[in-house]
């Protein structure tokens, strides 16, 4: 990607004494977050807790340091996505000795929560009261992710990061922006160009059919057909042929969209034109405050903002108007790679293009603080995964 | 024009209230918010569908040292995939003898409607056999299922043995 601000190529944006006073608040809210894990947890934890704390604060360090962004939180959410599932796949078979989840637990309220399902329990919960999850509503000995928790963490995450929940939370688009980056060449390029209004519209269209028949048949119909992400993490058992095509589904749809079209592409796939939990958290962009906009006067229209772009969040129409398109998760890839600084963050209400870093720092804090939170403590556990597998004495 | 600077400044000064709203909402997450809303969630009046949880409890028979927990059928709704059925609950599994077989009423009218027979490994990951004998036509027979679907099963949850007794489509609907 070419990316105008790295270190080699210009001088950094601030100084190391001024970098580090920026960064101060987000190691000692690091510190905070961590302090319980300290004080209880084990010695792998204590050792996964310091490594993220550094982790977290240097890569918030680079990004005042050198004034990007994407590269830096690419770092943290390539690592969220690819330890996500060895920490959580470790404890599935520490527990039940398999990946895939029996029945027994399914109507014990023994399955994880997961905020992917969250679109289709809307109808049902408000029409009927009821959620059509095989979950627990309370947390449980044997299921601290309950519904409840899980809810209540999603929707205050959205309040303050909207629809950037996709790139500095989700996990799970951790795994395909890791793939995307291992590729050098940009394949597809003109195809996606191309298409890319229709297939933008592909996540409203299976969030749509999603809402519709989970409210209809009252089984959560993403769960149970068409999560790639199944496949790293926990799937119904195969009990019949039915489930056996479930498998199949998620294999495929992993294997497709998560791995193979990242790699040809250099974009998040799945995350762009398919997942319907990426198209419902785009509504909450109307209610966040920043945004990033355009400087019609800097800008050449030399599209690198567009190419840069992982989900296809922006067409030459939007940029004409200044603005990104609804599904923009706010990753930084735009602004970074716009090589005459008309891309710029923005806090909604202020003129554009005036004091932009301000608003980048205003939405950094809150996201990063956020990130070290959630992203952080799975890290810092699957981080003590590895460290029980280490033959250390 | 005057007018215009002051309404632009006015704007800017509420974008950065409610950034600096959002800053405090961020760092409250851990603290409050997160609780709060997930108390809302609990609060709420939802409950899991029975599909998942077995739906309401009717009644509990106690057989000495073990119970049965006997709930209310459950019935599809109008394009629900399941099949109507009965959950029966027997706990704890550390109280029962190694093979049960018991004769149960599931509607309440005093007569047995089912007999559910399995026997209780004392390895809880050992594969559970049961077998369920409907004594009338308002049930479904099956054998030898550990697990096959949500309407029918003999499985074992923790310190409880489930078990779902399908019923009979035509006369669940009556």
């Amino acid at each position: 990607m070419a990316s105008r601000a790295s270190a080699l190529e210009r001088p950094a944006f601030r100084s190391i004494g001024r970098s580090l006073l920026l960064t101060l608040p987000i190691a000692l809210w690091s510190l905070l977050m961590f302090t319980p894990t300290f004080r209880n947890g084990s010695r792998a934890l204590s050792i996964g807790a310091v490594a993220v704390i550094l982790f977290m604060t240097g890569l918030f360090f680079l990004m005042m340091r050198t004034g990007e962004t994407y590269r830096w939180r690419r770092i943290f959410f390539v690592a969220l996505g690819f330890l996500f599932p060895i920490g959580f796949i470790a404890s599935l078979i520490a527990e039940r000795g398999t990946m895939s989840i029996p029945i027994s637990r399914m109507v014990s309220g023994d399955t994880p929560y997961c905020f992917m399902v969250t679109p289709a329990l809307i109808l049902p919960a408000a029409f009927a009261r009821t959620i059509v999850f095989p979950g627990s509503i309370l947390p449980t000995a044997s299921n601290p992710h309950s519904i409840a928790v899980m809810i209540g963490l999603w929707f205050a995450f959205t309040l303050v990061l909207g629809k950037a929940w996709c790139s500095y939370a989700c996990f799970f688009g951790g795994i395909e922006e890791g793939f995307a980056a291992f590729s050098k060449r940009r394949r597809l390029h003109r195809f996606v160009t191309r298409y890319g209004s229709i297939l933008r519209l592909i996540p409203w269209a299976i969030l749509l059919c999603v809402v519709l028949l989970s409210a209809a048949l009252f089984e959560p119909v993403y769960c149970m057909w068409l999560c790639p992400f199944k496949t790293v993490t926990e799937f119904p058992a195969v009990r019949n042929v039915e489930t056996a095509l479930q498998f199949g589904v998620f294999v495929t749809l992993f294997v497709g969209l998560v791995v193979v079209l990242p790699l040809l592409t250099k974009k998040r796939t799945q995350c762009g034109f398919f997942c319907p939990f990426g198209a419902f958290q785009s509504l909450f962009n109307k209610i966040n405050l920043f945004d990033i906009r355009f400087d019609r006067e800097k800008c050449v229209d030399c599209t690198l903002c567009q190419t840069s772009c992982p989900t296809v969040a922006l067409s030459k129409e939007s940029i004409h108007e200044g603005k990104t398109l609804l599904n923009c998760m706010k990753c930084g890839a735009c602004v970074d790679a716009c090589k005459k600084d008309a891309a710029v963050w923005h806090l909604k209400g202020t003129p554009v293009a005036v004091k932009p870093e301000r608003a980048r720092l205003l939405f950094l804090y809150g996201a990063w603080a956020l990130a070290t939170m959630f992203g952080g403590s799975i890290l810092a556990n699957s981080v003590a995964t590895m460290v029980h597998w280490l033959p250390l004495k | 024009m005057k007018e215009d600077i002051v309404s632009r400044r006015m704007l800017s000064i509420l974008a950065y209230t409610g950034a600096a709203l959002t800053l405090a909402v961020a760092a409250s997450v851990p603290f409050v918010l997160m609780g709060a809303f997930s108390n809302a969630v609990a609060h709420a009046g939802l409950h899991i569908d029975a599909a998942f949880s077995g739906g309401t409890v009717a009644r509990t028979i106690n057989r000495g040292a073990f119970r049965i927990v006997v709930y209310q059928p459950v019935k599809p709704r109008l394009l629900e995939r399941i099949e109507p059925f009965v959950q029966i609950v027997f706990e704890p599994v550390d109280a029962m003898p190694a093979r049960v077989s018991e004769e149960i009423d599931l509607d309440g009218d005093g007569q047995p409607d089912v007999r559910v027979g399995f026997s209780v490994p004392a390895d809880p990951n050992a594969p559970l056999h049961g077998d369920v004998t409907a004594l009338n036509g308002k049930y479904i027979s099956f054998a030898g299922v550990g697990g096959e679907s949500f309407s029918r099963m003999v499985v074992r949850a923790g310190k409880q043995i489930v078990v779902r007794v399908p019923l009979n489509r035509d006369l669940a609907r009556r």
